[in-house]
């Protein structure tokens, strides 16, 4: 497939690309972009201003959001997406749960995303060292992992047993939900690794040229294995915060999150092609979604509509992220 | 590493035959005229997809969004029915296929956004649709009877869809063959510059392998929806995998460049007895997924790290 040549033949542009006015232009489009979203949605409704609904955006966005930091280190290392996580999300969810009588809520916990986590080495794995096409490796893992989980628990709906823990998520700190709290330190992390450290640099250098990236001796085949790891604990985190704030998980409650996280990732001005991105630029495309989708929802709008909406986003994004990038190399 | 590549080079033979030995010991009767025209008939859905995605992997693209086609046609025809009648509605949602394809390659060809993420996109927005279309619920079509004309088995084998498949494989496996198009297309999965050069349109190759592989999810749909006498937004979620899987077993590369219809006839029929002896001995729905899965990231694996001495008349891809 051309994907693999794809991001070699994208380098140049990176470097070449002087249009600081084009880059600053769209990241207040951006902002523009949520600001009329929210005004919209509070002159439409008069719930959206409510603490209530505050609180809502930013529960739904922090179980995205834990993913859609992990999803940033995968497309940014160029791996284009990890579709292995709603499997992972399920793992997480499902185990964390199910593990609670017999280890306890901690352990469960625990457990529940190091094997999420090892998923996401096996993903890692096929496409760092073996050099399978990204989607295709996580569309066969994930596929496997949902079969797996489903088998352990007998393919039925599993149930939490721990009231403590269902507390504890639920649980408020200066009226902020704990997941958001949760959240909010993954990103950081997640930023101060991909901003700030050696694993970072190795990682854009992995994603704009691999080749180049080999030559100085960076490893790039442990750099692109270790994205969907990172993915893969992070999924894991993200479903068993799930599992526990709902004290219920079926095998397919992890449906539609990858979608989610690549929208708010590529929306976010994060390159497919590899190389360029951070991690706040994607958590800005995720607060774009995650406030377009309530408003949506109070708009009634119904559920195939919003899928609908969301994939017209990740096609436009991605669209004008190959155009734009093309017209920085002319 | 000498077995593994001549291993490599006759797997579908290989694994098919494996295959029906271990589904003949599972399965009572497997060789019986009816298991095997009923068998035939699921493959052909399977098949039908398979037809077109060969073409689009030879030409060095893929289509993840063959499942949520299959639906959203499936539903077009079965909607329109009414309307329009039988006949003319079903035309309508192979139709509706072709534009799901052209949509496919106006993003990937035009847009130049990768093939992959390109129909990940539209994989969902398809399948949107199709829920839109049907509030969420399955669709029943005007005739009940017709769906038993298309069950009916032809010299105690043949349904219309296992013809309709069969007939396909041997026309793709001629065209492939024997016509310079397909040649075009293999230039154009093995070399886009080359083929560029050597003055062969490369966009409209890939366009017209996108729309074509849409067309074919389109007819499997048609056909599907037509023999259940149903359309819903859920049909083929599961296919895209099975599908690929069965491909790729067939030995068509997923760099693009090499394939061949025998191969994904070898294919899908593996997959599709694969299917039969485990739903005959009571193996869960989640657990087929398994293998499937696992059967394709192993002849991935085994494609990326085995190198098969190249064949002469496989359109010559070069060793990467």
């Amino acid at each position: 497939m051309s994907s693999a040549s794809e991001p070699a033949q994208g380098t140049g542009s990176r470097f070449q690309r002087n249009s600081a006015m084009l880059e600053l232009l769209s990241k207040a489009g951006l902002g523009l972009a949520i600001l009329v979203v929210i005004l919209y949605g509070a002159l439409s409704s008069p719930v959206f201003f409510t603490t209530g609904n505050m609180v809502n955006i930013l529960t739904s966005m922090a179980i995205v959001g834990i993913v859609v930091v992990g999803m940033t280190f995968v497309l940014v290392v160029g791996g284009l997406a990890d579709l292995s996580v709603p499997a992972t999300i399920a793992c997480g969810a499902i185990l964390s749960l199910a593990l609670q009588p017999s280890i306890g809520a901690v352990p469960a916990f625990a457990l529940a995303i190091a094997l999420a986590g090892f998923c996401g080495l096996i993903s890692g794995l096929l496409v760092g060292y073996v050099g399978i096409n990204p989607i295709i490796a996580t569309l066969g893992v994930g596929t496997i992992v949902l079969g797996i989980v489903q088998a352990a628990v007998g393919g039925v709906i599993v149930y939490g047993t721990n009231p403590a823990s269902a507390d504890f998520v639920k649980s408020r700190v200066f009226g902020i939900p704990t997941i958001v709290l949760i959240f909010l330190v993954v990103t950081l992390v997640g930023h101060f690794v991909l901003g700030r450290t050696t694993w970072g640099r190795w990682t854009f250098a992995t994603g704009s040229n691999a080749n180049a990236a080999k030559a100085s001796a960076v490893p790039v085949r442990a750099v692109k294995a270790g994205a969907f790891v990172i993915t893969g604990l992070c999924a894991g985190l993200s479903g068993g915060l799930l599992g526990l704030t709902l004290q219920s998980a079926r095998p397919l409650v992890g449906t539609g999150y990858e979608f989610s996280a690549i929208t708010a990732v590529v929306v976010g001005g994060v390159s497919i092609m590899g190389g360029f991105g951070s991690v706040p630029r994607a958590i800005v495309g995720l607060i774009f979604v995650s406030v377009l989708t309530n408003v949506m929802v109070l708009e009634g709008v119904r559920t195939p509509t919003q899928g609908f909406v969301l994939g017209l986003l990740i096609a436009v994004a991605v669209a004008a992220d190959v155009a734009l990038r093309r017209r920085g190399v002319a | 590493m000498d077995l593994l590549s001549q291993f490599v080079r006759y797997r579908v033979g290989i694994i098919l035959g494996l295959t029906i030995i271990v589904a003949s010991a599972l399965v009572p009767g497997f060789f019986g005229l009816t298991t095997l025209s009923l068998g035939l008939d699921r493959a052909s859905t399977i098949g039908l997809i398979a037809i077109g995605l060969t073409v689009l992997l030879i030409a060095g693209q893929i289509d993840l969004s063959v499942g949520s086609v299959f639906a959203l046609s499936g539903i077009v025809a079965v909607t329109l029915q009414p309307s329009l009648g039988l006949g003319p509605a079903a035309v309508v949602g192979v139709l509706a296929g072709a534009a799901c394809g052209a949509f496919n390659a106006l993003l990937s060809v035009v847009f130049k956004v990768n093939a992959l993420v390109a129909t990940l996109a539209t994989m969902l927005i398809f399948r949107s649709i199709a829920h839109w279309l049907t509030d969420s619920q399955p669709v029943a079509g005007t005739d009940i009877m017709f769906s038993i004309t298309l069950a009916k088995i032809y010299l105690n084998l043949f349904t219309v869809r296992s013809a309709m498949f069969l007939v396909g494989i041997v026309l793709l496996h001629i065209w492939l063959t024997r016509a310079v198009a397909g040649r075009n297309l293999f230039a154009v999965g093995s070399s886009a510059p080359a083929a560029e050069a050597s003055g062969i349109s490369v966009g409209w190759t890939m366009a017209a392998g996108f729309i074509f592989a849409s067309t074919m999810a389109g007819v499997a749909g048609v056909l599907q929806s037509l023999a259940t006498n149903t359309g819903s937004p859920v049909f083929g979620s599961e296919l895209t995998v099975m599908v690929i899987a069965a491909v790729v077993v067939g030995g068509t590369r997923l760099e693009g460049g090499r394939g061949s219809a025998l191969g994904t006839l070898g294919g899908v029929l593996t997959i599709a007895s694969l299917t039969t002896a485990m739903e005959f001995s009571s193996v869960p729905a989640y657990f087929q997924q398994v293998v499937a899965g696992f059967i394709l990231i192993l002849l991935v694996v085994l494609d990326r790290t085995v190198k098969p001495r190249t064949r002469a008349h496989s359109a010559g891809a070069p060793a990467p």
